[in-house]
């Protein structure tokens, strides 16, 4: 790679201008101005938003060891942004900044090796962009999640971790299909480790680790978002544990999933398998209602689910009946609907020492619709555990075969016991504190490596991931 | 981005009139308080500017995030008998109201001393004031958790047409001498995120509380930052559209206020009057560099910046 001086790369960002004005557009791989070029921080540019700014597609803008005071915005597409150094590279929002780097509506945006913390918001956040990739990425401190993609499609978080968020470490929503993929990263101390309201298809989360939260892996379903519900995510090999952090920051929903491993509220033909779970007051992996007391909508029919979002979201949403509206509390003005977990399938985890039960589906048939748990196609099957709500939970409902018949209401889940008592709440800028994470790995080769152009993740082969070990001394 | 800006702090000459209060002549006038003016001529009376448009907006309805928007969050900051644009320089002539935003806002605040201060906001350039009339439980006070301020293109606008608030600007959504429920859809009160707006505050649960919900005009006379019912420089947009005289698209802006309560047998009023009488305030202080990034970004690059919902509430599971 070359090394552009300052005048060089003048002349370059004014002829990506003048590129873009004469055309009219700025897409295309490599752009119009030449060759991809690397932008640098600070010898090029004293900001990497100056700098991000001044690329043109397909440049890298290659930022050297500083704490940058600055929260970035990204328009530019098909740019690497990449620190030299994942620990020294900082972007720092002092409590004040809202995003360390936030990419609007801009395509093959890649994020790697670099440090955001102390953002008010979020640490990395895509929204509306598709075709990102964040990797070798350090979040922690940020007051709403650490990795964040939102109405972004074919995607994919690796080597990353996300510490010290009240909401989520990592976050996927509003999606589907969303072909993206979550893949050897770690997050801890967080609210939720993992979050993703009305996200699925296509969408892995494998091979990483989730521990030291309030709770693991939440994919949830409401329609305060559009495209729901939370389907058809694939949640295989991870390591999941010791999710009770009293001390993690919390939004409330964290406070009430406090002490789960994996947590599916509402959730829908999401594949849970060959995870090992281990250290949790409440369940190992529990298949939950979510009842949505403000909802704005009501299920959608399940010829609905493989639904593509582009396809329901600009659908008219009438208002609910009366009749289907249903008030909690005897208030009949709040407007509930219960979404309920279905057609999910828990195969082969290792699941441990969880305080209520290692695995658990329940609903509450909170509006006497007669529809009860057993109706729900959620399935169990080859499971390493110990305790089950309700009671023989894998003989109850294997995905194999028909199930045993026998009594679901034997050892079933007092759900409300279990929800009705969240944590206690810490304080509100308990994030603000939140631990240093240790020094992360690098990604290779981050000083020479090219900018190769993200064309979408690769598919993990997960079929060939067998539960991972303990690590030692867990 | 802000040829606006002209908030003068003057000593001698009127200010906005206000019903109550308004000075007759300059001479009848014997408060010292800075006067602020209304319009952009310094020593102009806020005009008397005929009415326009709907009376209510054309509102987003369902899940959020069809459109691009952003969304500050802004905890509460304090209360006061106070009015800035209303009763500008007459300190506890106003009803009590509760303040978002800049720190400190009081009957004299000018919308350059608000940029000075620090904020309540969760974006740092929004050193804006919102307010609304203070809630009562009978004769017992609520204090209010926080706001929501939505900011998007309103329904049917095209987004990338839409100009940030020129500093200083100031608007009222809904009407406070109201003596029945208001129609139009500028107010409404709702449980938690729902926008099925109730004429009266409904019961709600803890995991939804009771939200007042406040849509402003969205549209706006390129001339003048106030007007004298504080209205008619401003309009809402009708299917897209903003009326030809008030020709300038704005974001709607959406104030949702949490205030926290749930349950049943409240006695509810407004420090204003009865339920009826909501209504809200906006006095536009941010940073005119951190609006136009924002509008710039995510209202006319169409993305969602930030959502709120009802993830922040207490008790999601609390059945009885």
């Amino acid at each position: 790679m070359r090394t552009l001086g300052r005048t060089r790369a003048a002349i370059l960002a004014l002829v990506a201008v003048m590129a873009v004005g004469a055309c009219g557009s700025s897409s295309g791989s490599g752009g119009s101005g030449g060759a991809p070029n690397t932008v640098r921080v600070p010898q090029d540019h004293s900001t990497i938003q100056a700098a991000v700014d001044a690329a043109k597609s397909g440049d890298l803008v290659l930022v050297s060891p500083g704490v940058y005071r600055e929260a970035v915005d990204v328009t530019t597409p098909n740019i690497t942004i990449r620190g030299t150094d994942r620990n020294q590279v900082i972007l720092d929002g002092g409590f004040k900044k809202e995003n360390g780097v936030r990419v609007l509506d801009t395509d093959g945006v890649v994020v790697e090796n670099m440090t955001a913390r102390n953002f008010v918001s979020n640490g990395f956040f895509w929204t509306g962009s598709d075709y990102y990739r964040g990797s070798y990425l350090t979040a922690y401190r940020n007051g709403d999640y650490g990795i964040y993609a939102f109405d972004a499609y074919h995607g994919q978080f690796d080597h990353s971790y996300g510490g010290g968020s009240p909401d989520a470490g990592f976050y996927i929503g509003e999606c589907y299909r969303c072909d993206a993929v979550i893949d050897t990263v770690v997050s801890e101390n967080n609210g939720l480790g993992y979050s993703g309201t009305n996200s699925g298809g296509d969408l892995y989360i494998v091979n990483s680790t989730f521990r030291n939260n309030r709770a693991g892996i939440v994919p949830n379903t409401g329609s305060y978002e559009l495209c729901y519900p939370e389907r058809e995510s694939t949640i295989v090999g991870n390591l999941v544990y010791g999710n009770n952090n009293g001390d993690a920051p919390a939004i409330d929903v964290a406070l009430l999933a406090n002490g789960n491993g994996i947590l599916v509220p509402g959730g829908v033909r999401n594949i849970i398998e060959r995870n090992r779970v281990w250290d949790h007051e409440r369940t190992g992996i529990g298949l939950v209602p979510f009842p949505e007391e403000d909802a704005s909508d009501l299920p959608p029919a399940k010829a609905d689910w493989n639904v593509p979002c582009s396809k329901t979201r600009d659908r008219k949403v009438p208002k609910i009946p009366a009749d289907k509206c249903k008030g909690l509390e005897g208030l009949l003005k709040s407007c509930a609907v219960l979404w309920n977990p279905q057609e999910n399938r828990v195969i082969g985890n290792v699941v441990e020492e969880s305080g209520v039960a290692d695995l658990t589906v329940s609903t509450a048939d909170l509006f006497n619709t007669g529809e009860t748990v057993d109706t729900l196609a959620n399935c169990f099957s080859d499971n390493t555990f110990t305790t089950t709500a309700p009671t023989d939970l894998q003989a109850l409902a294997p995905c194999d075969g028909t199930g045993s018949g026998g009594n679901w209401d034997a050892g079933a889940l007092d759900l409300l016991g279990l929800f009705t008592e969240p944590a206690p709440a810490p304080p509100t800028d308990a994030w603000r504190s939140a631990p240093k994470p240790p020094s992360q790995e690098n990604m290779p080769k981050a000083r020479t490596a090219p900018a190769v152009r993200f064309r979408g993740p690769t598919k993990p082969n997960v079929d060939a991931i067998t539960v991972p070990d303990r690590p030692a001394g867990s | 981005m802000t040829p606006y800006r002209r908030w003068r702090n003057v000593g001698v000459h009127r200010a906005l009139i206000s019903v109550a209060f308004a000075c007759i002549t300059v001479a009848g006038c014997s408060d010292a308080a800075p006067r602020r003016v209304a319009s952009g001529a310094v020593g102009a009376d806020a005009p008397e500017l005929p009415r326009v448009g709907p009376i209510g907006p054309e509102r987003y309805t369902g899940p959020q995030g069809r459109v691009g928007q952003f969304v500050v969050k802004c905890t509460y900051s304090h209360s006061g008998e106070n009015d800035p644009i209303v009763h500008f320089g007459h300190a506890g002539h106003s009803h009590r109201h509760d303040f978002y935003g800049a720190v400190g806002t009081d009957a004299t605040s000018t919308p350059e001393q608000l940029e000075t201060q620090k904020t309540t906001c969760d974006k740092e350039f929004d050193t804006a004031a919102y307010w609304h009339p203070s809630l009562y439980d009978g004769n017992t006070v609520i204090r209010p958790r926080s706001i929501a301020a939505y900011y998007r293109a309103a329904p049917g606008v095209n987004p990338e047409s839409v100009q940030p608030f020129p500093f200083g600007l100031a608007m009222i959504a809904g009407d406070a001498a109201a003596t029945e429920a208001q129609i139009g859809g500028a107010v409404g009160w709702v449980c938690g995120a729902s926008t099925d707006l109730q004429a009266g505050p409904p019961d709600c649960p803890a995991s939804a509380p009771l939200h007042l919900e406040l849509t402003f005009p969205d549209c706006w006379d390129g001339r003048h930052l106030d007007s004298a019912d504080h209205r008619s420089h401003v309009a809402y947009s009708a299917r897209g559209k903003c009326p030809v005289s008030r020709p300038v698209p704005m974001p709607q802006l959406m104030m949702s206020v949490n205030f926290g309560v749930s349950g049943t047998g409240h006695d509810l009023r407004l420090a204003s009057g009865s339920v009826v009488t909501a209504h809200g305030d906006f006095l536009n202080a941010w940073t005119p560099a951190g609006l136009a990034r924002e509008v710039n970004a995510c209202i006319h690059r169409d993305v969602v910046c930030e959502l709120a919902s009802n993830r922040e509430e207490e008790a999601l599971f609390q059945v009885r």
